[in-house]
């Protein structure tokens, strides 16, 4: 008797557990009506609203939170609440979300332009005409980045964030050498010879002229600053005189090998607060690291405290200030339930509002204004001279990644290439030869 | 009325099957709802898949073999199916011969032998990506210690020394990695392998004049024919789903593998994650499963002749 009850009582958990593994939808959810764009956000301020958000990194990027503090302040009735996606394959792992219709985001975080595309391919995400169109929003603000990520017509997300490229040097390097710093008008035969002029071979105490971080935009991407080439083309030949310039800067000492950084995992961050450094091209992101780092002592002031920005070498005939950015942006996703809540909330965040919250955190926010730019500069632990202010003015901003359908498998094709070229696997031509031949298959 | 009795006995013991059968359901279930829900549905699902178009979100698309023939024009996954093949090839073997070797050295009754033991199954439980960084060190193209030995013992000049992780010599490392990081394992299975055979047939065979390598060869080999069986199996097994060693090991700071390291496992990853081609990426997994399968049933073929000997 007694076992009887027993089985019976295992058989009924059994069956009451794999049913619970069912019902992943909360109730709550069914409950709240839908909002249409066309009603204008008339939601009465007494409706409390919950918006889910995907980001990264939160404990170490200050603007979430302070986003989502001052939001508060500004709409007390929507709570915003976090999922933390960690930032290693963010994009990876926010799709496998959005897969299906189980996804309870509602605004969620983009992190680059391949994962975009992927996103918008599976109709995952709003598009934000009919919302852009109704709030009045001028999108000439972001100068032109949102025409990079349009497609058909359509932008599924608004940019809040927007970094470029800039050369970070350590002036201590250049003193030693007695060699003068670098200017916001170089050309690549100028900064090439720079590069080779501070360099020092001796072994035990090299000093690099340059440095090369693994990413391929790092070494490609110097040209497609004339405005004529793009990462989308079929003929990659542009690339031949950069390659050829950064691997001979290899060969010489100049920079330290491919194989080296990469087999070392060797981070930009760490190579240039190793103070032998001369010359780094980053993305402007590394500002704020610089800074808080420096301030924290995790940098050794001795090494890299003294450091400054100019802009990006230029092809001749260039106008100099032409750069490489990469935007950060926000969507709303296509199965959210509060998408006009959603919309004001981005707007928010990619507004002058929200600009001036990235700009305190020593980010750039995507609609680049006086104000945001002196904010910058005037950050605590931001160097004094005028160089390295000026080197904020950017004049033609190229997205590494423009959108395009398959920008994903076009990426991971030039990725492959670039690392085969670089660690010298493959000559510089049989690499262009092979990225040309396997795009052009993509395209067909 | 004895009719009624048989009657009620047959039912009686009817119900105690019934009772006896749900009692094990019952305690097989919970492993075999997990297995159904988290395995057995997907690989069926991942079967279809190979035959459809699908991105995850958007509607499914019948495409039938389209994706089988977009393979073999394929330079990534003939280059990934390639190294997959070679790498399993030389590993396979290699593994095998090194763990039986260490088996029987350490079967033998020697000074400090559990040291031993234990120091040939360290690399197995130590953790992978602290042995890779360490691999990668010591084979680091120019502060490594293996090519400063190269340099300034052998004279090899600066240019010429190996890039041990890009082109041919890629796979080669990861050859002789996982053939040190799985002897180990493999060597413990074979130990317990050698405890299984009798100490009276070494005895006989000294007595009628066998040498070491006779006894080896008529006494130790047959004796461990099951054992090499297992071990060759997941072993093979093993070797054809490489992912992590590889993008350890050659995947760099950018987690990439070049043309030269690419395997199958990581191209399927690729295919499925970062292009949502999920269907094609199932095309993929299924000639991994059939060249494992294939590999397999070779091999229980060979153990079935090979033990009527």
């Amino acid at each position: 008797m007694k076992r009887k009850v027993l089985v019976l009582l295992l058989c009924l958990s059994l069956a009451v557990t794999m049913l619970a593994g069912c019902s992943s939808q909360p109730g709550s959810v069914t409950a709240t009506p839908t909002t249409a764009p066309s009603d204008g956000g008339s939601q009465t301020p007494e409706d409390k609203i919950t918006l889910k958000w995907a980001l990264w990194d939160y404990d170490s990027t200050p603007y979430w939170g302070a986003l989502i503090e001052e939001y508060k302040k500004v709409k007390p009735n929507v709570t915003i609440e976090y999922t933390d996606l960690g930032s290693t394959d963010y994009m990876t792992v926010l799709a496998a979300e959005l897969s299906g219709s189980g996804s309870e985001f509602d605004v969620v975080t983009i992190k680059d332009v391949p994962g975009y595309a992927t996103l918008v391919q599976k109709n995952t995400l709003e598009p934000l005409e009919p919302y852009i169109q109704a709030a009045g929003i001028d999108l000439s603000l972001f100068g032109g980045i949102t025409d990079q990520v349009t497609v058909d017509g359509k932008l599924y997300e608004l940019p809040f964030r927007s970094d470029f490229w800039v050369i970070f040097y350590n002036k201590d390097v250049f003193d030693r050498a007695g060699v003068d710093y670098p200017t916001n008008d170089m050309t690549f035969e100028e900064y090439d010879e720079l590069a080779r002029k501070v360099t020092d071979t001796t072994f035990g105490s090299e000093v690099y002229g340059a440095h090369y971080h693994t990413w391929r935009s790092a070494v490609q991407l110097f040209g497609i600053l004339d405005g004529k080439h793009s990462i989308l083309d079929s003929d990659y030949s542009f690339f031949e005189p950069y390659y050829n310039m950064v691997l001979n800067q290899m060969k010489d000492g100049v920079a330290m090998p491919y194989t080296d950084v990469s087999t070392e995992g060797l981070h930009y961050s760490a190579a240039f607060a190793n103070g032998n450094i001369a010359m780094l091209n980053m993305g402007s992101w590394f500002i704020a690291t610089l800074i808080s780092s420096l301030e924290k002592g995790d940098y050794d002031p001795e090494l890299c405290g003294n450091w400054g920005i100019v802009k990006y070498p230029h092809a001749e005939g260039v106008e100099p200030g032409s750069t490489l950015g990469t935007i950060t942006g926000l969507s709303i996703t296509a199965v959210s339930d509060h998408k006009q809540e959603a919309f004001e909330f981005i707007k928010w965040v990619s507004g002058p509002e929200g600009a001036a919250v990235m700009a305190r955190t020593g980010n750039f926010p995507a609609i680049s204004t006086e104000e945001v730019k002196s904010i910058i500069a005037g950050l605590n632990g931001f160097p004094k001279d005028e160089q390295s202010k000026e080197a904020l003015e950017v004049s033609n901003l190229y997205l590494e990644v423009p959108y395009a359908p398959n920008v994903s498998e076009i990426n991971a094709i030039l990725d492959t290439y670039h690392k085969m070229i670089m660690s010298g696997e493959i000559s510089v031509e049989e690499g262009i030869a092979a990225m040309n031949e396997e795009v052009a298959k993509l395209k067909k | 009325m004895a009719s009624g009795t048989s009657d009620r006995l047959a039912r009686s013991r009817k119900r105690r099957t019934l009772k006896k059968n749900l009692v094990a359901y019952s305690f097989i279930a919970p492993n075999f709802i997990g297995f159904a829900v988290f395995t057995l549905v997907p690989i069926t699902f991942a079967f279809l898949l190979a035959f459809l178009e699908w991105d995850g979100n958007n509607p499914i698309k019948f495409v039938g073999l389209e994706n089988f023939q977009a393979l073999v024009k394929d330079k990534f996954f003939i280059a990934s199916l390639k190294n997959t093949i070679i790498y399993s090839v030389g590993t396979v073997p290699l593994t095998l011969v090194t763990s039986l070797g260490l088996a029987i050295i350490l079967n033998k009754e020697i000074k400090g032998r559990a040291f031993f033991r234990t120091l040939g199954f360290f690399p197995y439980v130590a953790s992978l990506v602290a042995v890779t960084s360490v691999w990668t060190m010591v084979f680091h193209s120019s502060k490594g210690p293996v090519n400063a030995i190269l340099y300034y013992l052998f004279n090899v000049p600066k240019e010429k020394l190996p890039n041990w992780f890009t082109g041919n010599l890629v796979l080669v490392m990861l050859i002789l990695f996982s053939v040190w990081r799985f002897m180990g394992y493999y060597m413990v299975m074979f130990l317990a392998g050698l405890q299984t055979i009798p100490r009276e047939l070494y005895e006989a065979g000294t007595i009628d004049g066998a040498n070491a390598w006779q006894r080896f060869r008529y006494i130790t080999l047959p004796g461990l024919k099951p054992t090499t069986f297992l071990v060759s199996v997941m072993l093979t097994i093993n070797c054809f789903k490489i992912y992590d060693i590889a993008v350890m090991l050659a995947g760099g700071s950018t987690n990439t593998l070049s043309v030269s390291s690419m395997v199958l496992v990581y191209y399927i990853y690729q295919n499925a994650f970062n292009f949502w081609k999920l269907g094609y990426s199932s095309a993929v997994a299924m000639v991994l499963f059939v060249l494992v399968l294939t590999v397999t049933l070779i091999q229980f073929r060979g153990q079935s002749k090979y033990a009527n000997e």
